[in-house]
């Protein structure tokens, strides 16, 4: 029996203001004070679609090599919960802006976790949807407090299809769209803050027999986390089924500190969302240079191609890069490039000094990232500086020092 | 034909009252014998009576829909009990009595209709804009800081925060 991962990722688009109205986006602030009439759902008012959250769907549907669909409709998802104050959420279920793209992501697997194991995982969707309340809930008092500052924040929404087999690729995917993302500058991916949220459904099955039955599993605030649940996942469904048991079509969440999950509600069984088209909401076209119809006012406008030129340098591109210009093995560029701060530094290091970007690579990895995770501390909390470092390995070309004395 | 039927008393009778009788929608006449082809307002005003009114021949003379449903659809669907519980909690409307039920099952027999239409080939029409293009909007703070009035409409607030029960929406099983 193995295991079967589908993930369900929501990431918070990077703007200035709201998906479909004009009140701020911010993290910590006053609460209810980043709200409008729009995001209290208060009767008379209407969406208007922010053009920022279109170009950064777009870009991320373009990183993700996704076809982008010229013309895409929004609808209505209906249920009732505190938190979203209009009863439904706007989505983009029938027809959304991407879709049929690819992620492609690697990790150190092998037996001592130093081959590059490479895979890619299908998206099936990229959608714009609106942001729900938050909901502090005071069980004591036996009353929820809610907070509409997130209201209405646009959310990118990616649906995998579940090719996924344990918690180390469900993380190691997690990791690289996080860095796509941020390199894009469409989300900063922060899943402490809820930038990012992962669910994962998780069910168990025989290879050739159909699938079995999935839970999904919530509340997963980092990527170990996101690992850990769905290992625990995947065990507890394998066991109660070895013990004759069936699983049920439910939603658990993560609890940190036990490792375990917890069942939340009764999912399939109430939740009928009733999907409407949106009438507010005429169809949202992107164009290309080339036909792009006369008449138009040019703010009104998305450029796909436009967009398609400038997207930044991706992580594999730059990945591919440093091995080429460096010689360095695919393994090194990849932590490398996963670690924050530690390219720039590495490069500083190698203009400063005459070494071979081999020997500095070396250096990199083991003596300065060793003792920095021995430490417990982030690259750029380091104590030796890359000046520092670069000055030692000339004095170590030159002769001057041991190595053994240059690592102490 | 109508010219008869319409006598000149029928001048005298008020705008109003004239709109009555539907069978005169399609083909009104002036006093004089002169026809004007258009609705009854401004047919009956006095500065079109010069106008010669030409029937246009794809509009009956009288109404001609009739009810698309006879009878009964033979697929008489009842309402069941947790039907109806689902019903009550997904939609938060409380049908009460028996007679809620009944006003329900009409419903369904009236949607039911739709299905006699063939719409094999045919897009849907969710909107009238379908061919018109979103307006985007600039990404630039405009609205927002309105707390005070907002917390104002809530019945309980605590602490800038609105109060709302625990949980979904309970409600009480029957």
């Amino acid at each position: 029996m193995v295991g079967v991962v589908g993930l369900e990722i929501h990431a918070q688009i990077n703007s200035l203001s709201k998906l479909f109205s004009g009140s701020q986006v911010k993290f910590l602030a006053p609460p209810n004070s980043l709200v409008s009439c729009f995001d209290a759902s208060l009767p008379g008012t209407l969406p208007v679609l922010n053009k920022r959250c279109v170009e950064a769907a777009v870009m991320t549907g373009l990183a993700l090599n996704c076809s982008i669909n010229r013309k895409s409709l929004f609808d209505r998802k209906h249920y009732f919960y505190a938190d979203m104050p209009a009863g439904y959420q706007i989505t983009q279920q029938r027809l959304p802006i991407a879709v049929d793209g690819t992620l492609t992501y690697s990790y150190l697997g092998g037996t001592k976790r130093n081959q590059m194991v490479t895979k890619s995982v299908r998206i099936k969707q990229i959608q714009l949807e609106q942001d729900s309340g938050k909901s502090l809930h005071d069980e004591p008092r036996n009353q929820t407090l809610i907070d509409l500052n997130r209201a209405g924040v646009g959310l990118m929404e990616l649906v995998m299809e579940p090719e996924m087999s344990c918690g180390e690729e469900a993380a190691a995917a997690v990791r690289e769209l996080q860095l796509i993302l941020q390199t894009l500058g469409t989300c900063w991916g922060n899943m402490a803050e809820g930038q990012l949220r992962v669910d994962a459904n998780v069910s168990v099955h025989v290879p050739g027999e159909p699938l079995g039955i999935r839970t999904e599993v919530k509340n997963i605030n980092s990527a170990r986390f996101l690992a850990r649940a769905i290992d625990y996942e995947i065990q507890r469904q394998m066991e109660l089924l070895e013990q004759g048991g069936i699983v049920q079509n439910e939603t658990r969440a993560y609890d940190q500190k036990s490792g375990t999950t917890l069942p939340m509600r009764d999912k399939e069984d109430f939740q009928d969302y009733r999907f409407m088209p949106e009438p507010n909401l005429p169809p949202l076209r992107v164009y290309d240079s080339a036909s792009v119809p006369a008449g138009l006012d040019p703010s009104q406008v998305v450029l796909v191609d436009q967009l398609q030129a400038g997207l930044p340098e991706l992580p594999s591109v730059r990945r591919d890069r440093l091995v080429q210009t460096y010689s360095i093995l695919p393994e090194h560029s990849f932590t490398l490039v996963n670690e924050d701060g530690l390219l720039d530094y590495f490069e500083s290091v190698v203009k400063s000094t005459k070494a071979e970007p081999k020997k500095v690579i070396g250096w990199v990895m083991k003596e300065l990232v060793g003792s920095l995770n021995q430490q417990n501390l982030q690259v750029s909390q380091s104590p030796v500086s890359s000046h520092a470092l670069a000055e030692l390995l000339a004095l170590l070309e030159a002769g001057s020092i041991s190595s053994s004395a240059a690592k102490r | 034909m109508f010219l008869e039927t319409i006598k000149p008393g029928l001048r005298r009778i008020p705008f109003h009252l004239r709109f009555i009788n539907y069978q005169r929608n399609a083909l009104v006449t002036s006093g004089s014998g002169k026809l004007v082809q258009c609705s009854n307002l401004t047919l009956f005003s006095p500065y079109f009576s010069h106008v010669k009114y030409v029937h246009n021949k794809k509009v009956p003379w009288a109404p001609k829909w009739q009810p698309v449903m006879k009878t009964q659809p033979s697929s008489a669907m009842e309402v069941r009990g947790e039907v109806v519980d689902k019903l009550e909690r997904l939609a938060l409307v409380d049908f009460g009595n028996q007679e809620g039920i009944d006003c329900l099952e009409k419903a369904i027999h009236f949607a039911d209709q739709l299905h006699i239409v063939n719409s094999v080939a045919v897009e849907p029409l969710d909107s009238v804009l379908h061919d018109k293009s979103m307006h985007l909007r600039n990404d630039i703070i405009t609205e927002g800081k309105r707390a005070e009035e907002l917390l104002q409409l809530s019945r309980r607030v605590i602490d800038e925060y609105f109060v709302a029960p625990p949980g979904n929406i309970p409600l009480e099983r029957k």
